[in-house]
């Protein structure tokens, strides 16, 4: 009962950590312009992150290290100074996206402009992050984080040609805008696989102190919390899919047309439970990426770690949330496009990965680590294949972000 | 034992198991007609520093010297005869509070972060 009861909330936190700005507005848009078409993206995606979380939490659980630990440990700090930087710049940018989508909710609730709020957005999320505990921050957003199941009620509700949504998650060619598509599949890809949420799900396994007792809870929250989420951005993606593209919208580039999504279902009810969801997944996820940025630096240089600790006791990794939080409410603040920034972030997130994932195929595999619980062979084959995914997405990001974004 | 492999990079604690930094650097005595042997540990930005280069290791140095005062011009050396434990963590039999590396985390708390209302 107990481990019943850990799983599902287990499940119920890492939908807080997958559903977030970058999986709405990707889904959102790809619905738009390409029907269905693009879902089968969402399912890979989903199934990249179940594999890579599950081997953060296994890695976590039987080792005692987070993986950024192992990454420094293992090939030393030269090395580790490349994923360092690449992580620490993502989710720099991410956070400022995630700061961004709270603050386009709050200006759609409110009428007052986006730019405004991103001070005391962040401002807010460094409060829970400073008087909060680690337990309170990944239960209580991801409770609320609920409220986005609306999607899929939403989704069910229009009785989309099941067959159809069932068909798309094939990959098929586009019969237009070509490199438009691709750059898409890209940032949907990049939305999914997010580097921080591994790295963030391996250090609250020490944070809720696993050991091998918990390899079983893992794989369950690995495996249903995350086609959970999944199956969230697919209702986003149904319902942009029916909703946006009979209203005229086949082109989402402005956070402006999204609430319409829901009306149709809901009614004005519909324009507040898109508010609502946008800003919990959006706060949630800026929570998670603030806290990830102090758990990589203070893990990478050996530092006191720890959410649950007073920031008196723990000035290092306290000072690097904050600064963190407020950098990232700067480029919102300033007027940046919360959307534009959002769609570039997942893209360079996707562009990213091969610096953090290669680094997996060697410590899931390095017995002094993991020992008997070694990657098997299904493991090894899925990341060699979101390794060389990681490539192509790498090689790919620049020129359609130029030809297709 | 490997010593590159199976102690640099690993985190180091106190005797209070106080996470304190990872083995940024090793000093070795090298011994003729026998293999070297590790006298100390280093901690600290200047033997990171260090590692990605002479220059760079001389601008820590000197960047360090500048805001923490000559003390700080040199990397933080542990004895490795006060290692206690060899596990996930080394441990060192030392009480971090006495010696200088947490110096800065110190400043910090003491003129921003203790200031800030609710730091605990």
């Amino acid at each position: 009962m107990k481990k019943l009861l850990e799983i599902s909330l287990g499940v119920v936190t890492s939908v807080g950590g997958f559903l977030e700005v970058g999986s709405m507005a990707t889904a959102a848009q790809a619905g738009a312009t390409f029907g269905f078409q693009l879902i089968w993206a969402v399912v890979l995606g989903t199934i990249c992150i179940i594999f890579l979380v599950e081997m953060a939490g296994r890695f976590a659980a039987v080792s005692h290290h987070t993986i950024s630990d192992g990454i420094r440990e293992r090939f030393g700090f030269n090395v580790f100074l490349w994923p360092l930087l690449a992580a620490l710049l993502v989710n720099f940018l991410v956070l400022s996206a995630e700061i961004g989508g709270v603050a386009i909710a709050l200006e759609l609730a409110a009428g007052i402009g986006f730019q405004w709020w991103a001070l005391p957005v962040a401002l807010l999320a460094w409060l829970l992050l400073w008087k909060g505990t680690f337990g309170f921050i990944e239960k209580g957003v991801s409770l609320l984080g609920l409220v986005t199941l609306c999607f899929v009620v939403g989704a069910v509700m229009l009785k989309p040609d099941w067959t159809a949504v069932a068909a798309a998650a094939v990959p098929s060619l586009p019969a237009h805008d070509a490199g438009n598509y691709w750059f898409m599949a890209v940032s949907i890809l990049g939305a999914s696989i997010s580097p921080y949420l591994f790295m963030f799900y391996s250090s609250g396994a020490l944070e809720d102190k696993w050991d091998k007792s918990y390899l079983g809870t893992n794989r369950a929250i690995a495996g249903l919390g995350m086609t959970f989420g999944g199956t969230i951005s697919i209702g986003v993606l149904i319902v942009a899919a029916l909703v946006l593209a009979t209203h005229g919208i086949d082109q989402v580039d402005d956070y402006h047309q999204l609430p319409l999504m829901l009306i149709p279902i809901f009614g004005f009810w519909g324009f507040v439970l898109f508010v609502v969801s946008l800003a919990i997944a959006c706060f949630g996820a800026a929570l998670e990426v603030g806290l990830q940025q102090a758990y990589l630096v203070a893990q990478g240089f050996g530092w006191t770690w720890g959410e649950d600790r007073k920031p008196r006791d723990n000035p290092g990794f306290s000072a690097v949330y904050t600064v963190s939080l407020f950098l990232a409410s700067i480029p919102i603040a300033l007027g940046l496009d919360p959307l534009r920034l959002t769609i570039f972030s997942m893209a360079l997130t996707a562009a990213s990965l091969p610096l953090t994932v290669v680094p997996f195929l060697f410590l899931l595999n390095d017995e002094r680590y993991v020992g008997e619980h070694r990657n098997g062979i299904i493991s090894n084959a899925a990341v060699i294949f979101i390794i060389a995914l990681g490539f192509v997405l790498a090689v790919v990001t620049i020129p359609l972000q130029i030809f297709g974004g | 034992m490997k010593l590159l492999r199976d102690l640099l990079d690993k985190q180091v604690v106190d005797r209070e198991q106080v996470k304190i930094g990872k083995i940024d650097g090793l000093v070795a005595e090298l011994r003729p007609g026998k293999s070297p042997r590790i006298v100390a540990i280093e901690l600290g930005s200047i033997t990171l520093a260090r590692r990605l280069g002479t220059k760079p290791g001389r601008w820590m140095a000197q960047l360090a010297a500048r805001l923490g005062g000559n003390r700080h011009g040199e990397p933080h050396r542990i004895d490795w005869k006060k290692v206690r434990d060899i596990g996930i963590d080394i441990e060192f039999d030392i009480d971090v509070r006495e010696t200088s590396i947490f110096a800065w985390q110190d400043w910090l708390r003491d003129h921003i972060i203790g200031r800030i209302p609710g730091a605990g």
